[in-house]
């Protein structure tokens, strides 16, 4: 080869910065066994070069997954292609403390890393390097901003998981309504409803699949709105809707509407299918009503109706029968 | 000499080489995709355009501006050409992609971040790479960030202050044979550049 | 006598590049075409004894190119030229009935060894 013509001071020099160098370099044979192990690696595993060489990762390394590990590998050596994992897909590769008292906030190193094909003479991959990143400082700061934009979006306008208005922001909305219809003779309507038996999907299928589930049905009821209609998820799994300019016999209309819809969805999540029910209560604008808050708790009894008589059904909320 | 920066341009022989190159490199990461997931990836003409900063978005044609989508961004600089790749993938491509590529876990933010992350290893990587091995460039490649996950193209594209006016980009919409999947590659150079790359064309062009 | 070749790719820069890689001692007319629809045409004129043949390509498609000279019987030895090195993509050609496959970019060293391989350069 023309470029190993290398003096051998210019190894010692390579070799030195190798060991010093302030990222993590593994090399692993096509067994996943370490082949070479520099001072980072060393000095955050208490684990010399010489106690690493030629041992297993997955053996020496047990937090490692190593079905996920091959995932990201594999095409390093057969596709000649690098690969990458970032903090965020899993905070670390290799289970290091992180080590510093006074600047260092969390309990662990957060890693980067990236995974490349080192070709033998014949061109082939037989070995690749890990390279190991520290990130903490990244991670840490980007976490702080997470949770402090978490706390913003709470007072924000949109609810994060289903992207229908946030409660706060409809109860706004719904107080304005209330104070428009003090003032009007035009109807407004509320409707509430609730997926019937959301414990037990979350419990069959998970909470994950619950919040599909959610998202799901958030998608349905937007293309099931018209353009005055206000929704919102009121908490778990209660939504209401704000039917400006509507009458009763309308919002039973858009209330069976919306039951029909969620009854008739296949809902999917991974292989998996859910079908959902919902249960719905109507509330018209009342003159006895004397606040917003009166108005949302007929909603909540005619839905409270719907429930007791047997679910995936609509009940109109009657002022008379209390 | 001057040391004003030169004009951005591209002549219609260039972007006739751009396209050709981008073509035999996305061939090769279509190549990597359908091997790993036993597919057959339609491909399309790439585009290439030069594209002013305020005009990003309109560089992302083919993305529906309107589905919510999940981003990743990955820099790569060799012989001074630097430039960013960002892989668009559109939400509703997820759940089949899950099922091609026997993912078993939960589809939940996670698992969705692990199939970006190597789809977009594989597409970015290869692609970036052909297009290096074809003008002689050895690219290396940074660390990939997640832009976003569930998010509308427009507020992805706009977390930027740009740095430029006009530059060079090149985009590749790849599509799926009967399955919902489809995403879109843009490749992004820095302004400054397109006149080494364009030089390394002539040369091609001879 | 010299062979009627058509080179037929949509980029002006791969059909100069494929037209550099024909071997030099083989006596051929080189013909070009844009696209697919003037590809045809072009063999069905007689200028495509052999074809070096894109598959991506506006208006039609290597396939479709494939599929009319296999419709209208054109004689045409057809060699795939793309940058589409999807195994599906090779098999779909070869069963169209084209000759070889060889992947882009192209050089002049694999152009003379399919030819070679085909018997369509004996030995100058």
């Amino acid at each position: 080869m023309t470029d190993s013509n290398i003096e051998f001071g210019d190894i010692h020099w390579l070799m030195d910065i190798l060991q010093n160098i302030d990222v993590g370099l593994v090399v692993l044979d096509r067994q996943y066994n370490i082949q070479l192990w520099n001072g980072f690696m060393e000095s955050h595993s208490g684990l010399s070069p010489q106690k690493a060489k030629g041992e297993n990762l997955f053996e020496l390394f047990s937090e490692i997954p190593k079905d996920w590990f091959m995932k990201k590998a594999e095409p390093v050596y057969q596709l000649k292609t690098r690969t990458f994992t970032i903090w965020e897909q899993r905070p670390y590769l290799f289970r290091f403390k992180n080590y510093r008292p006074i600047t260092g906030r969390a309990s662990v190193m957060y890693q980067n890393t990236s995974i490349i094909p080192l070709e033998s003479i014949n061109r082939s991959v037989d070995h690749i390097c890990v390279i190991i990143y520290d990130v903490t400082d990244i991670a840490v700061s980007r976490e702080d901003v997470m949770s402090a934009n978490k706390t913003l979006s709470e007072l924000n306008r949109t609810d994060q998981l289903t992207e229908l208005a946030s409660r706060g922001y409809w109860l706004k909305e719904l107080d304005r309504e209330f104070l428009r219809c003090q003032r009007s003779v035009v109807p407004s309507t509320l409707v509430m409803f609730d997926l019937d038996d959301f414990r037990s999907i979350n419990g069959h299928y998970g909470h994950q699949a619950g919040d599909q589930v959610l998202r799901s049905v958030s998608e349905g009821l937007r293309q099931t709105l018209r353009q005055t209609d206000q929704v919102c998820r009121y908490g778990g799994e209660v939504f209401s809707a704000l039917l400006v300019d509507t009458d009763e016999d309308e919002a039973v209309v858009f209330a069976e509407r919306v039951r029909k819809m969620i009854e008739r969805m296949d809902i999917r999540y991974g292989q998996q299918s859910i079908r959902a029910t919902a249960s719905l209560g109507i509330a018209r604008y009342q003159k006895s009503f004397t606040t917003a808050q009166d108005w949302l708790q007929a909603a909540d009894k005619a839905l409270y109706h719907a429930k007791e008589s047997g679910r995936n059904k609509t009940t109109v909320y009657q002022p008379k029968a209390h | 000499m001057t040391l004003t920066p030169t004009e951005v341009s591209l002549s219609e022989d260039q972007r006739d080489c751009y396209q050709e190159l981008t073509n035999v490199a996305m061939g090769q990461a279509a190549d990597r995709l359908a091997r790993l997931l036993d597919v057959y990836v339609v491909l399309p003409i790439p585009k290439v355009n030069l594209i002013e900063s305020s005009d990003l978005h309109m560089a992302i044609q083919d993305a529906e501006t309107d589905s919510a989508m999940s981003a990743v961004c990955q820099g790569f600089i060799g012989s001074g050409i630097a430039g960013e790749a960002l892989l668009l993938f559109n939400d509703t491509s997820f759940s089949d992609l899950a099922a091609l590529m026997n993912y078993g876990g939960e589809l939940d933010r996670y698992g969705e971040l692990e199939l970006l992350m190597d789809v977009s290893s594989l597409l970015i990587g290869a692609c970036i790479q052909g297009i290096g091995e074809q003008l002689e460039i050895h690219f290396n490649q940074g660390h990939p960030v997640v832009l976003g996950q569930h998010c509308k193209v427009d507020d992805i594209l706009k977390s930027g202050n740009h740095q430029w006016t006009k530059t060079l980009a090149i985009e590749i919409h790849y599509t799926i044979e009967h399955v919902n999947i489809d995403c879109d590659l843009l490749l992004l150079f820095t302004e400054d550049s397109v006149a080494k790359l364009n030089n390394k064309i002539n040369y091609l062009l001879d | 006598m010299a062979t009627n070749v058509l080179i037929c790719d949509d980029s002006s820069f791969a059909r100069k590049q494929m037209a550099r890689a024909i071997p030099k001692e083989w006596e051929v007319e080189i013909h070009f075409a844009g696209d697919g629809v003037e590809g045809v045409q072009a063999i069905r004129e007689g200028k495509g004894e052999v074809v070096f043949l894109d598959l991506t390509m506006p208006n039609l498609d290597g396939y479709g190119v494939l599929e009319a000279i296999r419709k209208e019987d054109l004689p045409a030895m057809v060699i795939v030229v793309s940058g589409d090195i999807q195994p599906d993509a090779q098999d779909r050609v070869k069963k169209l009935g084209a000759m070889a496959f060889i992947k882009k970019p192209i050089d002049a060293e694999k152009a003379r060894e399919v030819l070679t391989e085909y018997g369509i350069l004996t030995g100058a």
